[in-house]
C-alpha cells in the first residue's frame, strides 16, 4: 500500500505542468488503477513469469532453497510427445467443457430471471440458489473429502449405485429411445441426455452465474418496462426486446467466467493431473509446462469463444 | 378517435406465483439438502454421527456439540475468541479495501481512455485463467521475501487484488452511460467525486454482489500456508485442526461447521435485501 501512495503523490505532482484534457484523464486513469495494479503484478503476474521460467528449467529443491538448470523446450517436449495421459484428459476436459458450459448458461439465466420476479420468500429462494457458493468452497468441501465416515459411506453408495446401475441405465436407454423416436436430431437428443444426466453438477456450479445475471437484472431500470407497457407490449416481448438486450452483455462475462471456473476447478481431471505432478512426483519443471500447454488451450478456447458471442450481442443490441 | 383501451391483467396472477414457487423448489431441493445435512449434523448425538448407514434427520436432537465446543473454546491454547477475531478481521478489512480499488481501477478501465488499458485488462484475465497449484511456490517467495510471512497482510493483500473482482465492477462500470458522468463532470464534480457519488450507486447491485464473493472468499482463507503463529490462525484452519484430532471432537466440528455456513449466507441475505431498484441508466441512452 505504501508503495500506491508514492504513485498517487507522483500523480498529483504532474497536474502542476500543463496538460491536455486527455492527458490529464489518461493520469487520472493511471492514477485510479495504481493501488490495484501495484498488488496484481507483485502477486499474480510475477508468479505468473516466474512459472513459465520453470516450464523451461528443472528445478531442484536444496537446503538453502532451489536451483534452476535450463533444459529449453524439454519439458514441453515431453509433456506433448511422451506422457501417454496428457493428451487425452486434455481433449475429456474441453470436451466436457464446451458441453457443459451453454447448459450452466441457460440454468443461470432461466432461475435468475425467475428469481428476479416478486413473489413471496424471494429472499429466501434467493439464499438457497446461493448455498451451493458456500458449501462449495473452502473449508466446508475439505471437511467433506476429509470426513473419513462420510468418505467409507460414499464408497459404499457407489458399489450400491453400481449395483443399481443396471437398472438405472436401462430407464436411460428408454429416455433417449423416446427423445428418438420423436424424431429428435442425435446432436440434441445427447445434450439433453447430458444435460439430464448431470443436472445436479450443473446446478450446484451455477451460484455465481446467477447472482451476476440477477445484478444485471437488477439494474435495468423500472421505468424502460412501464414506458413499453403504456405502449402495450405483452411480457413476453418486454422480456425479448429489453431485458433480454439489457442482460445479453453479462451473458460473455459469464460464459467467460464459466469456462474459468470449469477449467480451473480442482475437482478437474487436468487440474488434479498437474497437482500431483508438482506436489506429489515434486517434478516441478514438468508440471509448470502442462499448466502453460493447458493454459495457452484455454486462452484460445476463451478468445474464440467471446470472438462470437461479441458478434452475437453486438447484432442482437442494434 | 375513439382510442380502445384494452383491460390488461395484472402480469403477475396466482397461477404465475404457484409455477414459480414449484420450479425454483425443484432446483432449490438440490441446493438445500447439504445445509440441512449440516443443520442436522450439529444436532446429533455422537452415537448418531457414527451411525453407519448414516441417518439425514436427527433422532434425539441435543445440544452437547455446541456445549462441547464452548468447552474446547476454553480448554484451547490460543483463546478461541481469537481466531474468530482473526477471520473477521481480515474479512472486513480485505472485502472492504478490495471493493474500494477494483471499483476504481474497473471505473478507470471502463470510463477512461489511456495507453496500456487494453492490455493490462488482458492480463487480469489471463491472470484468472491461470492454475493456482503452478504459482503457488512463487507466491509463497514473494510472500516471503517482502517479509509478510506471518502477518496478516499475506492473506490480505493478495485478496485485495484478486482479479475476479476488477473483471466482474469493468462489466458493469461499462454500462454506465457516459453523458451521465459528463453532466457531475459540467456541474464541477471531481473525478473522485464522479466515482463515488454517480458511478457507485449505479452498480450498487454489482457491488454487492461483489462483497459476497469477496467475504466469502476470506471467511474460508486458510492461510495455513503463510500464517504459523498459532495466535494469528484463522477459523477455517482452527476447524481444520480440530477435524484433524479425529472422532472425539467430531460433535464440536460438526457445530463449527454449520458456525461457518450461518456467517455469509447471512451477510448474502441482508446485502440482498440492501440492493432496490436503482436509479439506474434513468432512460438515458448513448
Amino acid at each position: 500500500m505504501s508503495k500506491g501512495k508514492m504513485l498517487n503523490k507522483k500523480g498529483q505532482g504532474s497536474k502542476g505542468f500543463s496538460l491536455s484534457l486527455s492527458q490529464q484523464r489518461a493520469g487520472l486513469g493511471y492514477l485510479f488503477i495504481s493501488p490495484f495494479l501495484i498488488g496484481f503484478i507483485l502477486l499474480f503476474i510475477t508468479p505468473l513469469f516466474q512459472s513459465l521460467l520453470y516450464s523451461f528449467s528443472n528445478l531442484n529443491v536444496t537446503s538453502t532453497g532451489y536451483t534452476l538448470d535450463f533444459v529449453g523446450l524439454t519439458n514441453y517436449n515431453q509433456v506433448l510427445r511422451v506422457d501417454p495421459n496428457f493428451i487425452p484428459s486434455l481433449i475429456t476436459t474441453i470436451l466436457q467443457m464446451v458441453t457443459k458450459v451453454p447448459i450452466i448458461i441457460i440454468f443461470s439465466f432461466f432461475a435468475a430471471s425467475l428469481l428476479n420476479q416478486k413473489f413471496k420468500g424471494r429472499g429466501f429462494a434467493r439464499s438457497i440458489f446461493f448455498l451451493p457458493v458456500i458449501l462449495t468452497s473452502g473449508i466446508i468441501l475439505s471437511m467433506e473429502t476429509s470426513d473419513l465416515l462420510l468418505s467409507s459411506a460414499q464408497q459404499v453408495a457407489e458399489e450400491e449405485l453400481t449395483a443399481g446401475a443396471m437398472g438405472s441405465g436401462l430407464q436411460f436407454l428408454q429416455f433417449r429411445q423416446l427423445l428418438f423416436s420423436i424424431n429428435m436430431p442425435p446432436m440434441f437428443i445427447n445434450f439433453i441426455v447430458l444435460a439430464v444426466d448431470q443436472i445436479y453438477e450443473i446446478v450446484i456450479a451455477s451460484g455465481v452465474q446467477i447472482l451476476i445475471f440477477l445484478a444485471g437484472l437488477q439494474s435495468i431500470p423500472l421505468s424502460l418496462y412501464e414506458a413499453s407497457t403504456m405502449d402495450g407490449a405483452t411480457a413476453w416481448e418486454n422480456f425479448w426486446k429489453i431485458t433480454f438486450p439489457m442482460v445479453s452483455p453479462l451473458i460473455i462475462v459469464n460464459s467467460v467466467y464459466t469456462v474459468i471456473n470449469t477449467f480451473t476447478s480442482p475437482d478437474n481431471e487436468m487440474m488434479s493431473m498437474i497437482q500431483s505432478t508438482i506436489f506429489s512426483q515434486s517434478k516441478f519443471g514438468f508440471g509448470s509446462a502442462m499448466a502453460w500447454i493447458y493454459f495457452l488451450a484455454i486462452a484460445i478456447i476463451l478468445a474464440i469463444m467471446s470472438a462470437i458471442l461479441l458478434k452475437l450481442v453486438a447484432k442482437y443490441q442494434q | 378517435m375513439a382510442v380502445k383501451v384494452k383491460r390488461r391483467t395484472p402480469n403477475r396472477s396466482l397461477y404465475g406465483d404457484l409455477i414459480n414457487i414449484l420450479v425454483l423448489a425443484g432446483f432449490a431441493m438440490f441446493m438445500a439438502l447439504p445445509l440441512v445435512y449440516a443443520v442436522n449434523n450439529a444436532f446429533k448425538p455422537l452415537e448418531e454421527l457414527f451411525q453407519f448407514p448414516p441417518k439425514f434427520f436427527v433422532r434425539n436432537p441435543t445440544l452437547d456439540n455446541i456445549r462441547d465446543l464452548f468447552t474446547l473454546m476454553n480448554s484451547s491454547w490460543v483463546p478461541f475468541t481469537r481466531y474468530i477475531f482473526n477471520t473477521v478481521f481480515i474479512t472486513v478489512v480485505g472485502s472492504g479495501i478490495h471493493m474500494f480499488v477494483a471499483s476504481l481501477a474497473a471505473y478507470a478501465l471502463a470510463k477512461h481512455q489511456f495507453p496500456g488499458q487494453k492490455l493490462f485488462f488482458n492480463m487480469v484475465i489471463l491472470a484468472l485463467m491461470f492454475s493456482p497449484h503452478v504459482t503457488a511456490i512463487p507466491n509463497y517467495l514473494i510472500i516471503s521475501k517482502l517479509g509478510w510471512l506471518d502477518t496478516y497482510l499475506a492473506l490480505i493483500v493478495p485478496a485485495i487484488a484478486a482479479p475476479l473482482g476488477l473483471f466482474l465492477m469493468k462489466q458493469f462500470m461499462e454500462q454506465i452511460p457516459v453523458s451521465l458522468l459528463e453532466s457531475a463532470r459540467l456541474d464541477g464534480a471531481s473525478e473522485l467525486t464522479v466515482f463515488r457519488k454517480v458511478a457507485l450507486p449505479i452498480v450498487k447491485p454489482a457491488l454487492m454482489t461483489l462483497l459476497i464473493f469477496s467475504f466469502q472468499s476470506l471467511w474460508n482463507m486458510n492461510g495455513g500456508t503463510f500464517i504459523y503463529n498459532e495466535a494469528l490462525k484463522t477459523l477455517p484452519t482452527a476447524l481444520q485442526q480440530i477435524v484433524a484430532t479425529g472422532f472425539s471432537r467430531a460433535g464440536a466440528a460438526s457445530a463449527i461447521a454449520l458456525f461457518m455456513m450461518i456467517v455469509p449466507l447471512s451477510v448474502f441475505i441482508i446485502s440482498q435485501s440492501n440492493v432496490m431498484e436503482t436509479m439506474s441508466t434513468s432512460g438515458i441512452k448513448d
